[in-house]
């Protein structure tokens, strides 16, 4: 989840104004006698030790200050931008923690590689409910299209990209996608492919009603 | 048809430029509809008279001012129709408009979506939005057993109600008027399973069958055709397939019905059948060494077919219990009428306006049967005049006049019958010297059928145009089968009725007309879904698995007299019938390739069974396989005396199953499985045994016991009981004897 906060982050930095600095790095010597004495001028001055020593200031401030650039993959991961299509996750209603899914088969329809199962059935409240439902990994191709279908917004795209695995074909169930039910106030609004758009609010027409 | 009688019966009409021929006194829907013109409807069913309550159907017609509803109009010659034009268009979507007005949005969960008449006419007239409102009440589901309704999504169309009317008869279903408040309720709180035949016609979700609800969508599942292996009337289906399962029966409800056993009774199979050489190789050498083989009529003409050739080429004796009784009676029919075949069938029975029904308990034992009878009442006001020994109240809404004649009599009724029915006919001296000769009082004092009542009859029926006289189970064992069946032959022979000998079972007719069967069985006895010393078994109850017909491919001939072919709905893995007579000396790659080779003499054609057709066309007539041919036969008119009526006094039991659980077949479905054998008694009936609701009774029939828990079922009188024996049929040869048996009880 934290991946998409951050990312966050990243798309404000990038809506600040843009600051471009032109550097002015002299002319180029443009043939033999000129580059040759360019290249007398600066071994002997001092720019090398310069180099060294911003070398030698990161390296304290990585080491000693805390401000590494690099991350350590596989105990640390960049944020994953939310339209990338990854593992799915299994939203539930934030108010009653009931599974969004109303098992429509839209998915089950759309999916273009075949590769999500599920069954249906009619259970005591009178309700559809789904009784079975996998995605077969193997085949998934993660197109984006069943989270885009969705009508519910159940299905979506998460960001687990690690899918290696010792076999070709593997399932995930209902239950493994599902958002944890202790999780359920850390449940994050999918933003990606197929979500509502940002001024959803906006578009939407009111029934007229009469009383 | 002289030309001159064709021009009367036809019009000519002009709709949207294009010339349309149709029928006197069709509906401009009607020839829209037959000459592929579109015409949106909402609550028009082909099927039954015009509902008229949508409007949706609207077309202008040249020189009459406003519009008109298409699907009642009747069309006049040179009249010139617009289905389509601004005004027609804003019509319709206003009311689409309505409609949608507080239409739960919960197509995502309703078993209707992708097949939903709503749907589909919200997006054709692009009814994007809602732009009235009314105050929302809150409406409950109600389960009705086999279907539940939905008043939410009901659209009001009245199509349930026309079907439980019109149709099935069972006349449970009504309007309860109230502007938006307006729902369907079900009067007789009905739980019949022929409500299904209601809930096929919702064009929306609002009622639908139990089983099947939230199960699957629509689309997802495979259709294929078919034919209900049930009963004989073999109607035409499509079984709904999604993983090597049936979900559900659906067929072409605008224009055929199904009862309730075959729309909820699909899960028939015989599932976990394998392929094992060692059990073949004694089927093998079982069949080397048999002297008969013993088979039940639930077969199809193919198999029908192979059993035959194998007796041809090892002499074997065939028997099947359910079609020799049906196949002597044709024969003795055929050899007085002259034609090999009935004249009538369902469609017959339902355009007519005076019916007799005699020895068969219909609405049990062939429910399309009733429900055509039901047809031509409703909609032809038709007579219907139901001679049999018990009352049935599942028919008292169209019988106009019920006959009770004593068990046993039914020579002497026929006899009755034939002297007032023939009366005024020319018929051959020989019919009429022994018209003649009967003792009328005497038979209709044994009989105990009144001549004021035939005098009745007789009245009622005159001036009838189009009369049907429908025969069935009680007459085929009778003592006296062949007399009736010839007596019978007259009467369709020298009158204006016509003829249907109901079929048994599903395929007796086609049994009949295939195989030369044989009475008993002797020796080593193979049994095809019968008793036997090796026992072939689609139920996977015997020695060696069968496919059951929702497996297999093939034709049954049915008993419209059609040879309608079905398809397999499940795999099998198993060995066929086919493979066997490989083994025995005969070559087909599929048990279809016999289709091709099917007794032409007895008026089947050598057609591939790839190339017949199964569907019905856009007017509505029926293209599934082929009708037989009806070949004529040699007459020899003779009939015997009639001897003394046997008497059946006191306690008697009627060998009769419920038209939702007929057979083995039908008991193991999940919708009609039953542990609980019920004979079924009129409190007089109770009295005279001495026996009270409830208690066990054992009884002996021919040899056979039975055990059963008796029921006093108020709606019945006289001394006769019902017994079913779907448990007993292929165990027993229960087909064999008359059904009406004296009751000899055991301790
Ligand atoms: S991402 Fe595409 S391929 Fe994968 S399950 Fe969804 S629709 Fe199917
Ligand atoms: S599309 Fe969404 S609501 Fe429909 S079945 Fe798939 S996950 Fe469930
Ligand atoms: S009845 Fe039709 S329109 Fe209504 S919810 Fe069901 S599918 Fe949708
Ligand atoms: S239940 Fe269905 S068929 Fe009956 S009135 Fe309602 S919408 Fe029409
Ligand atoms: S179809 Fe004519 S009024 Fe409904």
């Amino acid at each position: 989840m934290a991946h998409i906060e951050e990312h966050k982050e990243t798309q404000s930095i990038q809506k600040e104004k843009q600051n471009y600095v032109m550097l002015d790095f002299g002319k180029t010597p443009e043939y033999g006698l000129p580059a040759f004495i360019q290249v007398v001028r600066r071994s002997l001055s001092i720019e090398l030790l310069k180099g060294l020593g911003v070398t030698f200031r990161e390296m304290i401030n990585a080491l000693f200050r805390g401000k590494m650039h690099t991350t350590k993959y596989p105990f640390e991961k960049l944020p994953i931008a939310p339209r990338y299509r990854a593992i799915h996750e299994m939203l539930r209603l934030l108010e009653s923690g009931h599974y969004r899914c109303i098992g429509c088969g839209l998915c089950e329809k759309i999916c273009i590689s075949n590769c999500i199962a599920m069954e249906t059935k009619y259970d005591e409240n009178q309700r559809k409910e789904v009784s079975e439902y996998t995605i077969n990994f193997g085949r998934c191709i993660f197109c984006g299209y069943c989270a885009e279908v969705c009508p519910e917004l159940a299905i979506v795209h998460g960001g687990r990209y690690e899918t290696a695995s010792e076999q070709r074909a593997g399932f995930s169930l209902f239950e493994d996608m599902l958002t944890p039910i202790d999780k359920l106030k850390e449940q994050k609004e999918f933003a990606g492919f197929g979500s509502i758009s940002s001024n959803a609010d906006e578009n939407i027409k009111k029934t007229p009603l009469a009383y | 048809m002289s030309v001159q009688k064709i021009e009367k019966n036809f019009i000519t009409i002009t709709i949207d430029g294009k010339e349309c021929i149709g029928k006197n006194g069709d509906t401009i829907l009607k020839i829209a509809r037959a000459n592929g013109i579109y015409i949106p409807t909402m609550c028009y069913l082909t099927k039954v008279e015009p509902i008229a309550s949508c409007r949706m159907c609207v077309v202008e017609v040249d020189g009459i001012e406003g519009m008109i509803l298409s699907c009642q109009e009747k069309a006049v010659e040179g009249a010139v129709v617009t289905t389509n034009s601004k005004e027609l268009h804003n019509q319709r979507q206003n009311i689409m408009k309505l409609y949608n007005v507080n239409h739960p949005l919960e197509c995502g969960v309703c078993d209707k979506s992708g097949e939903c008449d709503l749907q589909n006419k919200t997006l054709e007239f692009n009814v994007s939005n809602q732009n009235f409102s009314i105050k929302e009440s809150h409406k409950k589901v109600e389960n009705w057993g086999y279907v539940s309704y939905d008043p939410a999504l009901c659209i009001m169309c009245e199509k349930c109600v026309r079907v439980s009317n019109e149709i099935t008869g069972n006349e449970a279903l009504s309007v309860s008027v109230g502007g938006y408040k307006s729902k369907i309720v079900n009067i007789k709180n009905s739980n019949c399973s022929s409500l299904g035949e209601s809930a096929a016609v919702c064009p929306v979700g609002a009622l639908v069958n139990s089983d099947f609800k939230y199960s699957s969508n629509a689309w997802e599942l495979k259709q294929v055709p078919a034919s209900c292996m049930h009963c004989s009337s073999a109607c035409s289906l499509n079984y709904e397939v999604k993983n090597d399962k049936i979900y559900r029966v659906t067929n072409n409800y605008e224009f055929s019905s199904l009862c309730g056993l075959g729309r909820f009774g699909f899960d028939f199979e015989n599932k976990n059948a394998k392929k094992d050489p060692v059990v073949f190789r004694e089927a093998i050498s079982a069949f080397k060494r048999a002297k008969s083989i013993r088979f039940s009529a639930v077969i199809t003409n193919e198999e029908a077919l192979i059993l035959q050739k194998l007796k041809e080429k090892y002499k074997y004796n065939l028997v099947c219990d359910e079609a020799y009784g049906y196949q002597r009676f044709l024969n003795a029919y055929s050899s007085i009428s002259g034609a090999s075949l009935y004249s009538g069938d369902l469609s017959s029975i339902k355009d007519s306006d005076g019916i007799i029904v005699f020895g068969t308990r219909v609405n049990d034992d062939n429910p399309m049967v009733k429900y055509h009878i039901t047809m031509a009442s409703k909609r032809k006001r038709a007579r219907v005049a139901y001679f049999h020994p018990i009352e049935d109240s599942n028919l008292s809404n169209v019988i106009t006049q019920f006959v009770k004649y004593e068990a046993g009599s039914e020579e002497g009724v026929v006899a009755l019958l034939a002297s007032v029915l023939l009366n005024n006919h020319k018929i051959s001296d020989d019919l009429k010297s022994f018209l003649d000769n009967l003792d009328i009082g005497n038979l209709s004092a044994e009989s105990s059928v009144g001549e004021e009542e035939l005098d009745y009859l007789v009245k009622s029926i005159d001036k009838k145009q189009k009369l049907t006289f429908i025969v069935g189970s009680d007459l085929y064992n009778h003592p006296r089968t062949v007399q009736i069946a010839k007596i019978l032959g007259a009467i369709e022979k020298y009158s204006d009725f016509s003829l249907v000998i109901v079929p048994p079972a599903t395929n007796a007719l086609g049994v009949s007309l295939i195989c030369s069967l044989d009475e008993k069985t002797e020796g080593y006895t193979i049994g095809y879904n019968a008793i036997g010393d090796f026992e072939l078994s689609s139920l996977g109850y015997g020695d060696m698995d069968m496919p059951a017909l929702n497996q297999q491919e093939g034709t049954l001939t049915n008993i419209d007299k059609r040879v309608v072919p079905t398809n397999a709905a499940l795999s099998y893995q198993g060995y066929v019938l086919n493979d066997i007579s490989n083994e025995l000396g005969f070559e087909a790659k599929y048990t279809i390739d016999y289709t091709s080779m099917l007794p032409v003499k007895a008026g089947y054609k050598t057609e591939d069974f790839d190339n017949l057709p199964d569907f019905f066309d856009n007017s509505g007539i029926e293209h599934r396989g082929y009708p037989l041919t009806s070949e004529s036969v040699k007459v020899v008119e003779n009939f015997d005396e009639i001897e003394d009526l046997p008497t059946y006094d006191g306690a008697i039991i009627y060998h009769c199953n419920e038209n939702t659980n007929i057979s083995v077949f039908s008991n193991v479905t999940t919708a009609f499985k039953s542990n609980e054998f019920y004979l079924r008694g009129s409190p007089q009936f109770a009295n005279i045994v001495k026996i009270k609701d409830g208690d066990d009774i054992k009884f002996n029939i021919n040899g056979i016991k039975y055990q059963r828990v008796f029921k006093i079922d108020e709606g019945m009188k006289g001394t006769i009981a019902i017994n079913p024996i779907f448990d007993m049929d292929l165990n027993k040869n229960q087909n064999i004897s008359y059904r009406f048996n004296h009751l000899h009880r055991e301790q």
